[in-house]
């Protein structure tokens, strides 16, 4: 199941991203978190090499300030 | 001018009524400051109890479907919800570390167990969500009941000063149980908390190596970093795990018989207002916080062996420590692993060991 979660404090809104990263190439690709994902996790192949991406980082983002 | 209107010197009757002023409010002043604390207090009082019933909610929701209970989970969780761990008796002269690291195991296990037994998903991540959550819902059901007792004590008795009291502090700990509520979110769906970024790095050192358990709930590898043999550990993720990493770093010194050069503790560390989120500082002393047990064993095999302890610490709010992971901390990991490896080199020689220990909830961080 895909879900963008969204944390908010009482000013900010964040978004949480998945950050899968190429160990070949080093290619980086940011994704909205989904359940289920977890640092280390195997990730989608890397679009500029093909190989298995791995998840390295999940963090939340500020996407609108009110 | 002079208000003077049918023989009546109202100028005179103002100045004799303004000396009627002072009494009065001597007399009700302190009365309708406690109507004033009762009634901020009271605001802060309501919005507890929808904080610790959305908790309560959000939890049975949680065990419910995630993790398929069967029946009505209400009164066990109402049960967890007043769950009492007395701690031992602190005149103890021969010490009561062991005392309290025993009652908090006993605890653990307990709720472990009654959770394990209560939801029917037996997927470790979910139940150490669980137990999170109830944490979580029985911390702000406890903050909620102790202002209760203060703010009805204080009503009963009329006593401004314990309101006085428990009014000045009323945006701290409504602060504190907004920090607790968002946790809910991020635990409910697994991600990363930023209090677990130092799991993030000892993952990045443990990652495809074999991995053996030290301690309960505790993860360690071996890996190399330019000749020296790097002791790395943390809790098993990635569940909602700390670990215990004083055993952990005991085990691989007194049973294992690693001989350290150094411990490098990586955690996160509150900051102040004014400091900036995902700063770091280096220091010394072994970076731990809880209940004082795991930073107990940890200086007592560290001095035993004469093992210094360095420290790294990712700055950030406990709103910040136990909410997902910010983009701040999580990019502050790359300079982290630079300042890790420079205190490696600066500290330690070439065919030296070190223990690298990251620090935290390993929720969402996988080894």
């Amino acid at each position: 199941m895909a879900t963008t979660s969204v944390a908010t404090d009482k000013k900010t809104k964040f978004t949480v991203f998945t950050i899968e990263e190429c160990p070949a190439c080093g290619q980086k690709t940011k994704r909205p978190f989904q359940t289920g994902d977890y640092i280390t996790k195997d990730g989608a192949k890397c679009a500029k090499c093909g190989n298995q991406t791995r998840i390295s980082l999940i963090y939340a983002e500020a996407t609108k300030p009110a | 001018m002079v208000l003077q209107t049918g023989g009546i010197d109202y100028t005179s009757l103002l100045y004799a009524l303004s000396f009627l002023f002072v009494p009065v409010y001597i007399i009700l002043g302190p009365r309708l400051q406690v109507y004033m604390a009762l009634n901020d207090i009271g605001r802060g009082l309501s919005r507890l109890k929808l904080m610790k019933d959305k908790a309560r909610k959000e939890t049975i929701d949680y065990v419910t479907t995630t993790g398929k209970t069967v029946g009505d989970p209400s009164p066990r969780i109402d049960q967890f919800l007043d769950y009492v761990t007395i701690m031992p008796v602190d005149i103890d002269p021969n010490g009561i570390v062991g005392k309290i690291d025993h009652v908090v195991t006993v605890r653990d296990e307990r709720v472990r167990t009654e959770v394990g037994d209560l939801v029917s998903d037996k997927n470790p991540v979910t139940v150490s969500v669980s137990e999170n959550l109830l944490e979580v819902a029985g911390a702000l059901n406890n903050i909620h009941k102790v202002v209760r007792h203060y703010y009805l004590l204080g009503k009963k008795t009329n006593s401004y000063f314990m309101l006085l009291q428990l009014q000045m502090i009323m945006p701290q700990i409504v602060q504190e149980a907004d920090a607790l509520l968002n946790a809910v979110d991020t635990f409910k769906l697994a991600q990363p908390v930023g209090d677990g970024i130092g799991p993030v790095i000892a993952s990045r050192y443990m990652y495809g190596r074999d991995k053996q358990v030290v301690a309960k709930d505790t993860v360690m590898s071996i890996s190399e970093y330019k000749g020296r043999k790097l002791y790395v550990m943390k809790a098993e993720g990635p569940m909602a795990y700390v670990g215990q990493p004083g055993v952990g770093i005991k085990h691989i010194i007194d049973d294992m018989g690693v001989k350290p050069s150094a411990i490098i503790m990586i955690d996160a560390a509150l900051k102040l207002e004014g400091e900036k989120t995902g700063e770091i500082a280096e220091g010394v002393g072994a970076a731990i916080g809880g209940i004082g047990v795991e930073k107990y064993q940890i200086e007592e095999v560290a001095s035993g062996h004469k093992i210094p302890i360095y420290a790294i610490l990712v700055k950030q709010s406990i709103l910040e420590a136990i909410s997902a992971m910010r983009k701040e901390i999580a990019e502050a990991s790359d300079k982290v692993m630079t300042i890790l490896g420079r205190v490696i080199e600066e500290k330690t020689k070439e065919g030296d060991n070190v223990v690298i220990a990251g620090i935290g909830n390993t929720l969402g961080v996988a080894q």
